[in-house]
């Protein structure tokens, strides 16, 4: 943090009001961020008063009886470890295997299963008791009841096991070495046995491996990124800078990385007990929200075992008062359970869940946690980070001012030339300042990488300058050879300035050019004339003027500025034999030429303006949150649409109307920027009223724990909340968030511990993408669940009538198994893979409490008008099977108990001929399996009407969805399989079917698909009546 | 999946559910406004009427295309099932047991045995003709009464010594009873193709001695003018011929399995499934 500002002071000096804030921020945010700290853990606060920083090289010497030079004796490391333990950070606890397992069998709609198959068990133990020869029947009801259960245990658990997989393979991390000094030698240690008190080595790349103490440090640079978000390279030396441990400049934490230099320090922290680890322990106390998709398939649990119980229960009465046997009543109601508990639905939604996923992975979404797909369509406020998700993390020059003009360059990702004009002789100046005042360089081997992709060592201003540079003139490398350096006093925050001495390539030319950048008023400070035009003008007041408006106008926009200037040496003063000394600086500093300014900035990517008006128009909130400085934070704002262009902050309108701030009307402006220091002094209310009032929001400056309430205000609207971030301590965040995202490339373990989902190329557009699956899968999952629930009423229907009017057994208990969890299973999945019926982007997030996945009107329709349907037209054919065979409906309706009676071998049937029991048992099966060919048929017809909700059939097109035709082919066959293939396995209650039962319920079908075209037809011809309120799902 | 662990106080949620019975804010009766309600069930009964209708009519064509004189299918009927009178069945299927000293235990065999027969007395069997021929009785056209055809007549005197005439206890004071075997009518079947199916009863397993048995009428058959059956429409008064079987050496005292088959082309006795096509197992036991 300090390390940021100290930046921004760099290049913002011209500007002194701004430098002032800039400081006063800076005061403020640290007591902020000490007073979050105190009151969000006391872990923290102990944290702070660590005093390792404050203590000499020799009282920790003593403090941890260890030595600089020697290190500690291998046996005494040992003795430490055994009492500390290893260093590593504990592993949030995992909820053992078996748990997970047995959760799995009892979840859901297996409770009820569970006492289908014990109510099973204990007609059989009955009967087999009482000698009945059907006994064996309900022991294997039981049987495949209990393994329903098991099966599809197995299968949501191992679901669930790939995908955390997944995630367990991502976060594996190669074992971590470390350089340390024990007995007296250098060893390379894995970073797990460090104990506190070893003296560490550490050099650029390294991850620093427990909290250190630096007792020695050449150009050592740290990135903080890890544990305070901002990316900006840290200085690390071994001096006490600051009271605040996490402040001052001597310590370095545990999984940070070292970015440059080398250093030597002593281990103060391990394990747990580090910064990091500290942190990590606070995410785990966060609640875990539970996903908006479990609530919704919670409420669907309910819904149908509430349907399940309350007739089961209805009808158990009945068929008591109506004198069945206690026996036979339980018998029923193990019927009617089985016939509502739709078996494979929950299998079904996990595995179009995991196809989502699937999906989305492949959009760089990775998905942790299943129901999160489903989370991220029903997000209302996404807060996304700045640095790295918005913008592409790399500094490039966004400007040019020269020729007192600004020039806009080319900000994309894979710029391969530079658009502005670039005849001016002061350009060709510019171009060779840039070029040679700079210490980055390519590292070598890189020639057939795009330039933008290079790998460089340097800067990241210089960096950006350098394939600026490379990007417009070619070969860098080679200009520089040809313009040998002679001298060069690289930047220092004193001079502030960057200045270098070279041979010109124009061997006629004997003169030295000394070229330098720096800050702009201290470039300017230096300078007597200014180039316009390639000529040296002299620099009036007028002209300082266009430059400080220049300077202004690129400071505005949120860009870090920089002056150029050179000056070519006099021959006849400096020969080319001239040393040049720059410590004693025996050459000119001052009346230089100044040239132009560049001004970079970290560009958005190019993706996310359009992602963002993406948002916007699906009514999702983008609120970014950055420890950024607000009017950076607001330009990229602007210039990726989070701020439109018409939208105006309080501070703007004040600006415009010349008014103070104090007197605009705060419900007038739409935007608000909020710096983290007003964030600390804010109420709830004030917060909540800020997150209410204002659709376009900015807050900059604000530290990662003030990201965890930003994140619980937007949840007190009611809001689901999609949170970005890398850092550690982003991780109490994004576990709070409904769903955290983290970032794949730049993201912390325990970020992508604590998130529900990772995205791997960081970029913001991809959560957009994200979205449009996880609406997608919303819809699509009410299809699924209207498909499947329709033909419950088919499955119930034969039970409440062959109670009620006593006649033949329509179907049984195992074919309706057969049927849940067979023909219908592909179908239902393949609904999965539905197309969006319109642009699912344009309209509004779901709202948590009114959209249900299964409402109101979903499930009358398929229970009340569907699955009526086709409870008829399986009936029709059930008669019709029994009237050609012999049995007419008159002869049927109350036959029950005679036609059950196994003595009773020469039942007449409606001709007079006579049948045994089991010649009726045979047609009972004939009667089952025309039943259940029945449901099969009308349920193609049932699956293409789900294919849409409101369009019809043929807008949506009939083949456009090729999965859904794998669906009927594979329910038809599946049919035809057990039909005729099966039909010969007694157990099975299966019998081979005449051909022409297949197409009785076919009329049937047929009016399933036309009257749900009508249906759908009115909705859209009368949006808002009260056929659309009722008849719309 | 969905772990269930949202909690409610068990009065919030009665307040939740009373404010959807009733809430007095919006006027919503369960979540609608009354007359809503109105117009929901007048749909919903429309819409019942229509599909109750459309099954009716389904029904109703379904019986128009049905012959009311003969099946379209006998998928199932292919083989006639046999039953036995007296017909007693215990856990285990036919199980006749009595004692031969104690009258009450087979009183109640008689009466069945009786009461069977009251349908081929005389005077029941007045519609049907008297026949003679040997071979098929088969009729393509209405000869009988009000588009009937006509059925040959079976009394019970055929059976002779199992008749109940001559024998009203039927032989079970003796220890040697009768008992009455029928085979399942089937429309238009032809059994033994062209000889008549006789009854073969046998003990089951390795019985050292053969069964004696008397069979009524001679050599148990039936004959075959009784077939082919041509329905309840079209022969209203048809009886099924009747044999029955008198077992003249049974041991006491033991539980002795018999099997009744019927005997002949047509009539298959070995469906594992089916105990009762073409044959008839019933266990017998008489004590003294």
């Amino acid at each position: 943090m300090v390390k940021k500002s100290d930046v921004y002071s760099v290049e913002l000096h011209g500007t002194k009001d701004i430098e002032k804030t800039e400081i006063e921020d800076e005061e403020k945010y640290k007591d902020l961020k000490g007073n979050k700290k105190k009151k969000k853990t006391e872990d923290l606060k102990k944290e702070l008063e660590l005093d390792d920083h404050k203590l000499s090289t020799s009282e920790l010497e003593e403090k941890y009886s260890t030595s600089i030079t020697n290190g500690l004796f291998s046996a005494r490391a040992a003795e430490i470890l055994a009492r500390d333990g290893p260093n590593s950070l504990t592993p949030p606890k995992a909820t053992s295997e078996i748990v997970k397992f047995l959760k799995q069998l009892v979840g859901g709609f297996s409770i009820l299963l569970w006492i289908g198959a014990t109510f099973s068990w204990i007609s059989f133990g009955i009967q087999l008791a009482q000698g009945t020869e059907s006994a064996f029947d309900n022991l294997y009801l039981g049987i495949v009841l209990a393994l329903v259960v098991i099966l599809t245990g197995i299968f949501a658990y191992y679901q669930e096991a790939k995908s955390t997989n997944i995630m367990a393979s991502f976060s594996k991390m190669i074992p971590q070495q470390a350089l340390v000094i024990r007995d007296a030698q250098k060893k390379e240690l894995p970073a797990e046995q460090l104990v506190v008190g070893d003296i560490v080595e550490i050099k650029g790349g390294d991850r620093i491996p427990a909290d250190i103490r630096l007792i020695s440090a050449q150009g050592c640079k740290v990135d903080n990124s890890s544990l305070t978000g901002e990316s900006e390279p840290q200085a690390r030396s071994c001096d006490f800078t600051h009271d605040n441990p996490l402040e001052t400049k001597n310590i370095a934490f545990y999984s940070t990385t070292c970015v440059e230099g080398t250093a030597t320090g002593i281990v103060i922290n391990t394990g747990d007990r580090t910064i990091i680890g500290r942190i990590a322990s606070l995410a785990l106390g966060v609640g875990n929200e539970k996903t908006p998709i479990a609530i919704e398939i919670e409420h669907f649990v309910y819904l149908v075992a509430g349907v399940a119980i309350s007739v089961g229960v209805l009808f158990f009465i009945i068929s008591i008062s109506l004198r069945y046997k206690i026996l036979d009543s339980i018998i029923f109601l193990i019927g009617i359970i089985v016939a509502n508990v739709p078996e494979g639905l929950l299998a079904t939604v996990t595995v179009s869940l995991s196809l989502t996923a699937k999906r989305m992975a492949k959009k760089n979404c990775l998905v942790k946690n299943l129901e999160a797909v489903e989370t991220l369509g029903s997000t209302s406020i996404i807060c996304s980070d700045k640095t790295g998700t918005l913008t592409q993390n790399r500094m490039t020059v966004a400007h040019l001012w020269f020729d007192n003009q600004i020039y806009s360059a080319d900000t994309s990702e894979d710029q391969t030339t530079q658009p502005f004009d670039q005849s001016s002789p002061s350009w060709t100046a510019l171009s060779k300042i840039v070029t040679l005042c700079n210490r980055a360089e390519f590292r070598p081997g890189q020639e057939n990488v795009p330039i933008m992709k290079r790998v460089v060592v340097g800067d990241a201003s210089e960096t950006a300058l350098l394939k600026f540079a490379e990007v417009i003139l070619g070969d860098v490398m080679n200009i520089r050879a040809q313009n040998k350096k002679v001298a060069e006093i690289p930047f220092n925050s004193t001079n502030k300035f960057q200045l270098s001495i070279h041979e010109t390539d124009d061997p006629n030319d004997k003169r030295f050019l000394l070229v330098m950048k720096g800050a702009p008023e201290r470039i300017l400070e230096r300078c007597s004339t200014i180039m316009i035009n390639g000529k040296e003008e002299p620099l009036d007041s007028e002209k300082a003027e266009a430059f400080q408006t220049a300077y202004m106008e690129l400071g505005g926009m949120g860009e870090r500025v920089l002056g150029f200037c050179h000056l070519y040496l006099p021959e006849n003063e400096f020969p080319d034999t001239y040393t040049f000394d720059t410590d004693s600086m025996n050459f000119p500093t001052s009346n230089l030429c100044f040239v132009g300014l560049l001004s970079m900035i970290d560009p958005p990517r190019s993706t996310v303006p359009d992602a963002v008006s993406k948002c916007r128009s699906a009514g999702i909130k983008v609120i970014m949150v950055t420890g950024d400085h607000p009017i950076t934070a607001k330009a990229i704002a602007k210039s990726v649409g989070i701020i439109s262009a018409t939208s105006e902050t309080v501070e703007d309108i004040a600006k415009r109307l010349n008014i103070p701030v104090e007197q605009v009307n705060r419900r007038e402006a739409t935007a608000a920027v909020v710096n983290g220091m007003e964030l600390k002094d804010m109420s709830l209310q004030q917060l909540d009223e800020i997150l209410c009032n204002h659709s376009e929001i900015v807050f900059a400056r604000t530290s990662p724990q003030q990201k965890l309430i930003i994140v619980e205000g937007c949840q007190r609207q009611g809001a689901v909340v999609a949170v970005t971030g890398d850092g550690v301590n982003d991780s109490p965040a994004l576990k709070k968030a409904d769903i955290g995202i983290a970032m794949g490339i730049a993201g912390s373990d325990a970020a992508k511990n604590a998130a529900d989902m990772v995205l791997l190329d960081d970029n913001f557009a991809s959560i957009v993408t994200g979205v449009e699956e996880g609406r997608l899968i919303f819809d699509n999952l009410k299809k699924t669940i209207a498909y499947t629930l329709t033909k419950n009423i088919a499955e119930l229907c034969p039970f409440l009538i062959y109670i009620i009017a006593s006649i033949p057994m329509p179907i049984g208990t195992i074919t309706i198994l057969f049927i849940d969890l067979g023909t219908d299973i592909i179908p239902s999945v393949a609904l999965a893979y539905e197309k969006a019926e319109s642009d699912i982007m344009n309209r509004r997030p779901r709202n948590k409490r009114r959209d249900r996945l299964v409402n109101q009107q979903l499930a009358v329709y398929s229970y009340l008008q569907i699955g009526v349907m086709q409870a008829v037209g399986a009936f029709v054919t059930y008669f019709t099977v029994y009237a050609e065979q012999g049995f007419f409906p008159s002869t049927l309706l109350g036959v029950r108990v005679k036609w059950e009676n196994s003595n009773i071998n020469d039942f007449e049937d409606s001709y007079g001929q006579q049948w045994t029991k089991y010649q009726r048992t045979f047609l009972q099966w004939n009667g089952y399996t025309a039943f259940f060919v029945s449901i099969t048929i009308q349920q193609v017809a049932d699956l293409i009407i789900r294919k849409t909700r409101r369009n019809s059939i043929f807008q949506q097109g009939l083949f456009r969805n090729k999965v859904i035709w794998v669906g009927i082919f594979s329910q038809i066959g599946i049919a035809l399989v057990l039909t005729y293939g099966l039909g010969y396995v007694t157990a099975l209650n299966f019998t081979p079917l005449r051909f022409q039962y297949w197409f009785v319920a076919v009329p049937f079908a047929i009016l399933i698909w036309v009257y749900d075209e009508v249906r759908k037809l009115l909705i859209r011809r009368y949006p808002g009546s009260w056929w659309d309120k009722n008849m719309y799902y | 999946m969905a772990t269930l662990n949202e909690k409610k106080t068990c009065s919030e949620r009665m307040e939740n559910f009373r404010r959807f019975v009733w809430n007095p804010e919006t006027k919503l009766f369960m979540g609608r406004t009354l007359i809503n309600w109105v117009w929901i069930s007048l749909y919903y009964l429309a819409f019942y009427v229509v599909m109750s209708g459309l099954f009716a009519l389904s029904i109703y064509s379904l019986m128009r295309t049905v012959n009311p004189y003969e099946p379209d299918y006998q998928d199932q009927l292919k083989s006639p099932g046999v039953t036995l009178r007296p017909d007693v069945y215990g856990d285990r299927g036919l199980q006749i047991y009595y004692n031969v000293s104690d009258n009450k235990t087979w009183e109640g065999l008689v009466t069945t045995l009786r009461a069977f027969l009251t349908a081929y007395t005389p005077a029941a069997q007045h519609l049907n003709i008297n026949c003679t021929s040997d071979t098929y009785f088969i009729q393509d056209t209405f000869d009988g009464p009000n588009k009937t055809k006509l059925s040959c007549k079976f009394t019970s005197d055929m059976l002779q010594n199992c008749s109940g005439i001559t024998d009203p206890t039927f032989g079970f004071p003796e220890g040697q009873p009768c008992f009455i075997i029928k085979m399942n009518r089937i429309i238009k079947f032809f059994p033994g193709n062209g000889t008549a199916p006789r009854v073969d009863c046998t003990y089951v397993g390795a019985e050292s001695r053969p069964l004696e048995v008397d069979y009524y009428p001679v050599n148990g058959t039936f004959n075959l003018h009784y077939f082919p059956y041509y329905g309840k429409k079209a022969q209203p008064s048809y009886s099924n011929p009747l044999v029955a079987v008198k077992f003249l050496n049974i041991t006491r005292n033991v539980e002795l399995k018999i099997v009744c088959k019927i005997i002949g082309a047509g009539i298959t006795f070995d469906n594992v499934h089916d105990p009762y096509e073409g044959k008839t197992l019933p266990k017998y036991t008489h004590e003294e």
